[in-house]
Order: C-alpha cells, then sequence, then structure tokens
C-alpha cells in the first residue's frame, strides 16, 4: 500500500546485493590469496610448526631426538630436518663453462621430508631427490643454467636476463633430468667443496612459492659438504589436518618446555607467517575496509530511496492518518520495509557472493594464473555481513520513517 | 470553536466563534462558499486539525484533551470520512481499501463486514478491482463504504460530489441519504453546491468564518 514503488525496491534490494557481493568477492579473492600463501608456506617451507636455533644458524641438537620427541604425540603427523645454505652452480657444454651462477640450496631427508611436505608434489618433471648425487633443480635456476632467460626474473649473481635473452636464445638450453650440475659449496671452514650431482627432477610452483629460485639435494650430503654433520637448520612439523591453532601452540609450548636449554624457538605457522603477511593483511583490512563503506553507500541509497518513497506516498500516508492509523503504524510500515529490503538484499547479495564463491572453488581460480587461491565458504563471515547488511538497511529506514510519521493528515492529503 | 491561521499582519480568522450541535442520525449540510471556513470546520470536527480556541464534543466525549494516540483511536473507531477525490489507496483492491479502517483497529479482521457495506453501496461485483482501475463514481462510493465499515458515529464528508458529473454525483447523494435513512447513520456533508442534495434534515452555513443555522440569504439574492 505505503510501499509499492517497484522499481525503488528493487534498487534499495539491489543497493545492499552489491555492496555483499563487493565485500564476498574481496573475501574470495584476497582472503584467497593469503590463505594460498599461508597454505604454500606451511606446505613448503615452514609446516604447521617449525623449529629453528634462536642464537645459531644451525641446531646442535640431533634431529632424530627432536623428531622423536614430535612423533610420538597423536596429532603429529611427521616430522623432519631441513638444512639450507648457498652455493654456486656450474654447467659445461663440451667441457666449456655455460652458466656459473649463486643458487640457495635446501637439504632435505627425502623420507621424512615427503611425509612432512608437499614440495615433492613440484616436481613435474622427473622425481624427487632419492640419492645422495641427486638434486632437483628449481625451474628458474633450471632455466638461467641452460642459459636462458625468464621475463621478470632476474638471480642475484646470475645473468642479466635482458642480456642473455636476446644473446643467448640460439644457445638457450634449460637444464634437464640427467643433465649435470656441479655445485661448489664453502664449508664452514672456509674450504670450497665440490660435488657433481645428476638432475633427477625440475621443480616449478605457482606464484613461486616454493623453490623455483633454488636446488634442492639430500641433508646429509649438504651436511658432508657444509662440514655440519647431524646439524639442522631446522625442523619442519606436519600435524593432522583436524588439529586447531590452539593445539598447535599448545603442542609447540610442551616442545619448548621439554627442551629448555637448548636455545631452540617454534612458531606455527601463524607466527611465521606474521611478518611476512603482516603488510597483506593490513591490506585486506583495507580492502574489506573499502568494502564496508561500499555498504554504507549501500545504506545512503536505502535512506534516499526510502525518502523518496516517503515523499511519493505523502498523500496515502495522509489518507492512512484520518482513517485513524497511529503515528507507531506508519513507523512501523516504513520500517518493515527496511526490514524487507535489508533480508531480500542480504539474501540476494549472500547468494550471489555464494555462487561466486563456489565458482572460484569449482574453476580452481588462480592469481594471475599461477597461485590457486585457497577458497573456503567462511560462513561466520558470510553471517556477519548479511547481519550487517541487514541492520544497515533498518537503521537506513529509521530517519525516514520517522519523517513519515511527522507528516500532517490535512496537509499530506492536500499533496497531489 | 475558532480557528486563527497565522499570527500578526498574517492572521486570519478562518472560523470565528462557531457552535453548534447535532443529533445523532441527522443528515447536515454545511454549505458555503469556496474559502468561507466549511472544509476547515470539517476538520475540526473530524479531529484532523486543532482549533485555537474550544472544542468538539462527540457523543458527550470532550476531544480537546485526547493525545496524538487517541486521537487517531477515535478517528478510526467513532469518524468516518469521505473525501472529494474519493483518496483511495491506488494499489489496493476496492475491498482491501474498505477493509483499511478495520485492519487498524483489529489485528485480524474479517471481510464479512466489508463485503456487506461494498453490497450495500452497490459494488459487490468489483471487489477484487484495484481502485485506480473503476470510474470516479464507483470509487466514492467505495469511499463511503470505507467510510462506514467500522460503524462510525459521525461520517464526515467533504465535497463527496465535487468531482463528479451531475448524474454520478446525484447518484452519489441518494446513495449517502439511503445510508443515514437505513442505518440511522449521522452525516455531516460539506458542500459548496447545495442545489444537488435536496431536502436533508437540517442546513448550516458558514460565510465568513461564522456559522448561520439554515441557508443563508446571499446578497445576490437579496438582490433579486
Amino acid at each position: 500500500m505505503l510501499v509499492n514503488k517497484k522499481g525503488s525496491l528493487i534498487g534499495a534490494v539491489l543497493a545492499v546485493s552489491i555492496g555483499i557481493l563487493v565485500i564476498n568477492v574481496n573475501s574470495v579473492i584476497f582472503q584467497g590469496i593469503y590463505d594460498a600463501i599461508i597454505r604454500d608456506m606451511s606446505d613448503y617451507r615452514f609446516g604447521d610448526i617449525y623449529v629453528y636455533d634462536e642464537e645459531r644458524s644451525t641446531i646442535q641438537k640431533s634431529d632424530i631426538v627432536l623428531i622423536n620427541w614430535f612423533e610420538r604425540i597423536p596429532n603429529v603427523e611427521a616430522a623432519t630436518p631441513r638444512l639450507e645454505g648457498s652455493a654456486t652452480a656450474e654447467t659445461r657444454i663440451a667441457g666449456q663453462e655455460h652458466e656459473k651462477f649463486n643458487v640457495p640450496v635446501l637439504g632435505v631427508d627425502p623420507i621424512s621430508d615427503i611425509r612432512t611436505s608437499t614440495i615433492h608434489e613440484t616436481v613435474g618433471e622427473g622425481q624427487y631427490v632419492y640419492a645422495r648425487n641427486s638434486i632437483v633443480v628449481g625451474e628458474s635456476v633450471a632455466s638461467d643454467l641452460g642459459g636462458c632467460s625468464q621475463t621478470g626474473f632476474f638471480m642475484s649473481g646470475g645473468t642479466d636476463p635482458t642480456v642473455t635473452g636476446d644473446s643467448g636464445q640460439d644457445e638457450c638450453q634449460p637444464v634437464r633430468v640427467g643433465d649435470n650440475v656441479k655445485l661448489i659449496i664453502t664449508d664452514q671452514w672456509g674450504i670450497d667443496q665440490k660435488k657433481r650431482f645428476i638432475v633427477t627432477g625440475i621443480s616449478g610452483t605457482a606464484g613461486g612459492q616454493g623453490f623455483d629460485r633454488s636446488v634442492i639435494i639430500h641433508i646429509d650430503t649438504l651436511r658432508d659438504m657444509l662440514d655440519r654433520s647431524g646439524e639442522s637448520r631446522s625442523i619442519m612439523v606436519r600435524l593432522q589436518e583436524s588439529v586447531t591453532p590452539y593445539e598447535a601452540t599448545q603442542i609447540k609450548n610442551q616442545f619448548l618446555q621439554a627442551f629448555p636449554n637448548d636455545n631452540l624457538k617454534a612458531e606455527t605457522i601463524e607466527e611465521s607467517a606474521e611478518s611476512t603477511l603482516s603488510g597483506f593483511r593490513s591490506g585486506i583490512a583495507m580492502i574489506n575496509l573499502i568494502g564496508y563503506f561500499g555498504m554504507m553507500s549501500s545504506a545512503f541509497a536505502i535512506l534516499t530511496i526510502q525518502m523518496m518513497l516517503v515523499n511519493s506516498k505523502t498523500k496515502e500516508i495522509g489518507i492512512m492518518r484520518a482513517i485513524g492509523a497511529r503515528r507507531k503504524d506508519i513507523l512501523i510500515i516504513f520500517i518493515m520495509q527496511g526490514m524487507i529490503i535489508g533480508t531480500v538484499g542480504a539474501g540476494v547479495g549472500s547468494a550471489m557472493g555464494l555462487g561466486y564463491t563456489t565458482y572460484a572453488k569449482v574453476t580452481k581460480m588462480e592469481f594471475q594464473g599461477s597461485l590457486a587461491l585457497e577458497v573456503n565458504y567462511n560462513w561466520q563471515k558470510i553471517g556477519e555481513t548479511a547481519f550487517l547488511a541487514f541492520i544497515l538497511a533498518v537503521i537506513a529506514s529509521i530517519y525516514p520513517s520517522y519523517r513519515a510519521t511527522k507528516k500532517q493528515p490535512v496537509e499530506a492529503m492536500r499533496t497531489v | 470553536m475558532t480557528k486563527i491561521y497565522g499570527e500578526a499582519e498574517t492572521k486570519v480568522t478562518a472560523l470565528d466563534n462557531v457552535s453548534f450541535s447535532i443529533k445523532k442520525g441527522e443528515f447536515v449540510l454545511i454549505v458555503g462558499s469556496s474559502g468561507s471556513g466549511k472544509s476547515t470546520l470539517l476538520n475540526m470536527i473530524g479531529l484532523l486539525d486543532k482549533p485555537t480556541q474550544g472544542k468538539v464534543l462527540v457523543d458527550g466525549f470532550d476531544t480537546s484533551n485526547l493525545t496524538d494516540n487517541e486521537i487517531s483511536a477515535f478517528r478510526n473507531e467513532k469518524l468516518g470520512f469521505v473525501f472529494q477525490f474519493s483518496n483511495l489507496l491506488a494499489d489496493l483492491t476496492v475491498l482491501e481499501n474498505v477493509l483499511l479502517p478495520s485492519q487498524i483497529q483489529l489485528d485480524s479482521p474479517t471481510d464479512d463486514k466489508a463485503k456487506e457495506v461494498l453490497e450495500k453501496v452497490g459494488l459487490s461485483d468489483q471487489l477484487f478491482k484495484r481502485a485506480n482501475k473503476i470510474s470516479g463514481g464507483q470509487a466514492q462510493r467505495a469511499a463511503i463504504a470505507r467510510g462506514l465499515v467500522n460503524n462510525p458515529t459521525v461520517v464526515l464528508a467533504d465535497e463527496p460530489t465535487g468531482n463528479l458529473d451531475s448524474v454520478t454525483a446525484k447518484n452519489i447523494v441518494e446513495l449517502m441519504k439511503r445510508m443515514a435513512r437505513d442505518l440511522g447513520q449521522t452525516f455531516i456533508v460539506v458542500t459548496h453546491d447545495r442545489s444537488q442534495f435536496g431536502e436533508v434534515d437540517r442546513i448550516i452555513t458558514i460565510k465568513d468564518g461564522r456559522a448561520f443555522e439554515g441557508e443563508y440569504q446571499t446578497e445576490m439574492e437579496v438582490v433579486v
């Protein structure tokens, strides 16, 4: 009766829906990227709990002791030691030095690493490290060792891609499985240790989140070359999927209590990611803020539309008042209208948002065509956003409704 | 009852010490030329506006001390309104329009009474037509039905034939008179065209804000 302005109502509902959709799309994209980065950091580098020495560059305590401690806990899936270093990688063609530059080296225990990390799944060609002389080469390293450039990629100590990309085009031959690569590593005493490896696999990860710019070798080989027998840079721990962040923190604390005098520091993945992703999280907060500003704009749109409806229905309000409607009755009609706009808008917006989320999940949406977004249905956030939109729609309806009640019947009925 | 609009130099006295009483069941015409104050008077009686001085008594009840909510309830229960342009809500059906006063009063009114009144005004075949799809005469009949549906003490009609052709106007007048006669309903009708109404129980003339019992002899009539 007082509210039958379909175009305006549809406009108001759309304003709410679009506000919600914007927040949902932002959430899918930016939260998806954030979660994807955390997922990859956890899968490739830090696990669910990451242990390292607070003072020294390596853990002195036997990795077997530490791993045994973790693996006796039912919530722990597996644990693995890792050691890091840097090397000069060298390739030769027909006895001539072809390429030579510095690369980061990761030492892994192939057996426990496969259980703890998914980095082995990034080997697209060949297989993971399985012997003392096997090496997995990151995709970028493989390319650079072959004298090929990659747009936008420049490795310290490597070749300038803008130069080799042009001049070395004919000689460009990325390193492949079966090729030989020589690593020169300076041990802890300053002596160069040289060793030739056979490339067993090429590793490539979406968005360069893995070890595309590194090489991976057996941890014992790296220990030997560094002369750091039994030492590890870190222990990476994988927990059962059902373990909550709170339980992870408890396990971490128990571990630190068990080894109080070893200068060990343990971090959950949230803590490990904190420094890396704090800026990103601020970005997400800013994007969300923009979304909420969008929702505020929707509220202003509702306010305007409701004011317009009140003005266009002045005569009807006068008639209703004349035949006995109380101010409260008029107020309720327009507040109810706001509630309907809020409910339908929140419903439609949430449905559209869920539709987009499902689309992103089903199509395995990627960021810049490489990093697969980690898409989850965050029901709490969806509910909160819908509820907020509903409340804003109702709040935006209060003033127009109040204005409607202030109209005097005689004057209102004179309105044409 | 006195009603003054504006202040000081812009002061206009719309009603000047008007006082009269109407008996239950009377069909009363309030006549007067345009701007004489007759609609203002009807608004005062209908509690749509407040007099500057004086009060309206309905069934001996003083309405001057009622709160806004009480006035609304009073209008809903004791008064029926028929306006010049029918003032039906265009998006509702005829039946829904007639049901409105009882919907305000009750949470879940039945439509029996509304249908009964609509049958009396000859619109039983138009119940579900939208108000903007019926003729002016039918709309005014529906407005009369809406004014009667709550069994009000008084029905107040402001120029109910003012927007109708002469044949339709005559039918509406006949209808109101028949309703007054059959239901014993009090009608107070404001009109500037006294001739349309023929014989009525009583006439009150408003001239320059003052009320006169009976038909006021206009200057033109005196000259003739």
